[in-house]
């Protein structure tokens, strides 16, 4: 009996306990206030491609795909994935049924049509896939059909994009150039925006999302809050301070040395692991980068090891790591990485110089101090590019006159940037001809037409391994590693995800 | 006296058309595209050429300095390159943190410095006056962009009396608005209040010398009122004048503590412009904030002209 009434009381204490803690159910209702680095320079998703514009932008508009949680492109807009046909030069969308714009107006086949003509013609991505695309029409109410001049399989990729996005707008706006109404299908609509104040996002009622549950930007997207307002802080010690004192819901872009400091304050630290990779682009086009032998000098020179740790500080924020992409992203592949020498190579980046004969000019690197993680990059490859025998000159520079500048191939060898991992490695800089660094060669054409033109997926991956290998070999670029983003979050804000984007549909107020 | 006016305002003129010709003119050779900074950092060089031929950067510098000036004779400061909205316009939004700003530092600096310098210059060489002296050096020599920051993280972050920074939300109310000026006044207030502290007391100095103030003793006034009514009365003209000069200065001064606080100011819009490289922007901001100190030399100098007639320029 006593046994019998142990056992009760254990079961009886277990259940409680459970009952005690349960998981807490989605609120409705609430504002937030997202700190954010500064003023986006418009609100036009496909005027800009700064991160700042599609981080707030993707609240109001919507594209006909997205990215789940394992960047797969799952349909947004759309009803289902395009079916493909002629040997993928044809994509036939099928578009929902039932979405309707912030306007109250449905989503006709027309305004996609339009849209899109309108991507090809303003965003940057969208006029270099204009020249690639022969027409887009409407074949019925429901569907919209793309036919491309060749195939080219980042096409979906480029369609899901948030920044210089294929976002679908009314059929007369979309004739606005630049963008004076934002009327777009997503969850939230713009109700004010005072420059410098607040962008005042609000929950739109007529809102007709998808189906079942969230997954990564794709899937439901659910709008438990009232009101999301995006408030520009630029001082990034005055954000600091705004998440030590709780005065945030969400805290963007936060210098990661402010860790310990965050952790003690009233939002907790959200590291975002790992959030992009630092880059030193090179001018194969003119001087003294263009000669292949000396970029694999640098290449062998470089010690992103001690690079990385000067930059981010604790091995907690970064990742030494030669590989394109992450372990753990579809993308990832070893290939070509062993000229990627965490140490470096001091002997080989030497012998390499002599073989270039290189005559002691001056590797001119472009940086900033706008990302301080940048310049103290280009602090540290200096020194190590001095030590193999490189004569260096430090062009510190304002980021606008950095970014006017790396546009002139006599200015620069070496510019310093970095990137967040994108969906698809053929939405990255160095993969245009015309991007600054202007990398063409035989190998990469070969290399990347081959990638470009597979459309199956798993094809593509192994395809991939191919143009990473030719990035080693021809070093247009030097990836210096993988580096992660610190935010803050006030611990009522619940089902927010970090991202390199960070969205706000499907976050909540706990009690 | 209206021959000395015409002067001065001829003067004013000059001086706001060479203010106009250098700030075009340093705009335009900074390096920086407004273009590439609007379309983000893979933006395709093809685009931002059209957005340059679109924005008519790619005119002549002559040419856009006629167009500039055409614009200004009709009383149009150009329009903003990233907000799609007239300078003019993108300046009133911006006047009100701004005008309340220097209000209420002027005025922190003001009681701050005022009764500080008076007493100073009355126990004139004691340890009152050399602790002043030094806290006064000390405040000048302190930017306020740091005093900002330490403000806030005493005041909004230890003791959540304030917000960190910003200008309220869409619900905020005027107090509320007023409210988020307290500290970034406080912060600027305290670095200007020096200024003001050190021309009381060389004022007070000089008047508590003068024989009208050793008559009203001798007819046996109290201390106060010889200093209160008599020698601050006459002392008060120089330190008017630098406080007039102050608030001119605070206008431009409040540019760090804006952005610091992230006010929405006529300052914050500049540096922000700056960055941006909103050549319109830049220039309207400029021309305003350059024309109000001029305007308020030339008041201060009217101003001599009414208080003193023999004064003439």
């Amino acid at each position: 009996m006593l046994a019998k009434l142990a056992l009760l009381s254990l079961f009886i204490t277990t259940s409680m306990s459970a009952v005690a803690a349960p998981t807490p159910m989605p609120e409705k209702g609430g504002v937030i206030n997202v700190a954010i680095i500064g003023e986006p320079p418009t609100l036009d998703p496909m005027a800009s491609t700064t991160d700042l514009v599609g981080t707030i932008s993707q609240h109001i508009f919507e594209t006909l795909y997205t990215f789940d949680a394992r960047w797969q492109i799952v349909p947004l807009l759309a009803d289902a994935l395009p079916t493909i046909s002629d040997e993928g030069k044809t994509y036939l969308i099928p578009l929902r049924k039932g979405v309707t714009f912030h306007d109250g107006s449905p989503m006709t086949a027309q305004d996609v049509v339009a849209s899109l003509q309108r991507w090809e013609s303003i965003a940057s991505r969208g006029r270099q896939t204009a020249t690639l695309i022969t027409d887009i029409s409407a074949p019925d109410e429901n569907s919209v059909k793309i036919t491309l001049k060749t195939p080219y399989a980042p096409l979906l990729a480029l369609l899901s994009l948030n920044n210089s996005a294929a976002v679908i707008l009314p059929q007369a706006e979309a004739k606005q150039n630049p963008l004076t109404t934002f009327t777009g299908t997503g969850p939230y609509q713009l109700k004010a925006h005072k420059p410098d104040q607040y962008i005042q996002l609000v929950r739109y009622d007529g809102y007709h999302g998808r189906e079942g549950e969230p997954q990564g930007y794709g899937g439901a997207r659910k709008q438990y809050l009232d009101e999301i307002r995006f408030v520009p802080v630029p001082d990034p010690n005055t954000r600091i301070e705004g998440a030590v004192s709780g005065q945030f819901s969400y805290v963007d872009s936060l210098p990661v040395e402010s860790f310990n400091r965050i952790k003690s304050g009233k939002d907790r630290p959200v590291v975002l692991k790992p959030m992009g990779w630092p880059v030193f682009v090179m001018n194969t086009k003119q001087g003294v980068t263009a000669n292949l032998k000396i970029r694999q000098a640098i290449q062998a020179a470089l010690v992103p090891q001690d690079m990385l740790a000067a930059a981010f500080g604790s091995p907690e924020f970064f990742e030494v790591d030669g590989a394109m992409y992450p372990k753990g992203n579809i993308w990832h592949t070893e290939a070509g990485t062993e000229a990627y020498k965490p140490a470096g190579d001091m002997a080989k980046a030497q012998s390499l110089l002599r073989e270039a004969n290189y005559q002691g000019q001056t590797l001119r690197i472009l940086t900033s101090r706008q990302y301080e993680f940048h310049y103290k990059m280009a602090q540290v490859a200096q020194a190590y590019l001095e030590a193999a025998g490189f004569k260096v000159k430090l062009d510190v520079q304002e980021w606008a006159s950095l970014t006017q500048n790396r546009a002139n191939p006599e200015k620069w060898d070496i510019y310093i940037s970095h990137s967040p991992f994108l969906p698809d490695p053929s939405l990255s800089g160095v993969m245009s001809d015309t991007s600054p660094g202007w990398w063409t060669s035989d190998k990469k054409h070969a290399a990347l037409t081959a990638f470009n033109s597979e459309t199956d997926a798993t094809k593509r991956v192994a395809l991939w391994a191919n143009v990473q290998t030719v990035i080693n070999e021809e070093v247009p670029i030097y990836k210096v590693g993988n580096f992660n983003s610190l935010s803050a979050q006030a611990p009522v804000l619940q089902g927010v995800t970090p991202a390199p984007w960070p969205y706000f549909w499907n976050a909540w107020l706990a009690k | 006296m209206l021959r000395s006016t015409l002067n001065r305002f001829f003067g004013m003129a000059v001086v706001m058309l060479l203010v106009m010709t250098i700030v075009f003119i340093i705009v335009r050779v900074t390096p920086g595209d407004p273009a590439a900074v609007m379309l983000g950092p893979d933006a395709l060089p093809a685009d931002i050429a059209a957005l340059r031929e679109r924005l008519g950067l790619n005119l002549p510098l002559f040419s856009q300095f006629i167009q500039y000036l055409t614009g200004l004779a009709h009383g149009d400061l150009g329009e903003s390159i990233f907000l799609n909205i007239p300078v003019g316009e993108a300046l009133l939004q911006r006047a009100e943190p701004t005008f309340f700003l220097t209000l209420m530092a002027l005025t922190v600096a003001t009681l701050l410095a005022i009764p500080v310098g008076i007493l100073s210059a009355y126990y004139r060489n004691s340890w009152f006056d050399q602790l002043a002296t030094a806290v006064s050096m000390f405040s000048a020599s302190i930017p306020s962009f740091w005093l900002g920051l330490i403000f806030i993280q005493y005041f909004a972050v230890r003791l959540g009396w304030f917000d960190t920074s910003g200008y309220g939300g869409p619900d905020a109310s005027f107090q509320e608005r007023i409210a988020h000026l307290i500290l970034p006044a406080a912060s600027l207030g305290a670095v200007c209040s020096s200024l003001i502290m050190r021309f009381t007391r060389a004022s007070m100095l000089d008047v508590l010398n003068d024989d009208y103030v050793r008559t009203a003793r001798a007819k046996g006034m109290s201390e106060c009122r010889v200093v209160v009514h008599h020698a601050f009365k006459n002392a008060l003209i120089p330190v008017l004048t630098v406080i007039g000069l102050t608030a001119a200065l605070l206008i431009s001064g409040a540019i760090v503590t804006e952005t610091v606080f992230g006010l929405p100011g006529v300052g914050s819009l500049t540096v922000s412009a700056v960055l941006r490289r909103d050549y319109p922007v830049i220039q309207g901001t400029l021309l305003v904030v350059s024309g109000l100190y001029v305007l308020m030399n030339f008041l201060i100098d009217m101003l001599y002209l009414v208080v003193d007639p023999r004064v003439r320029y």
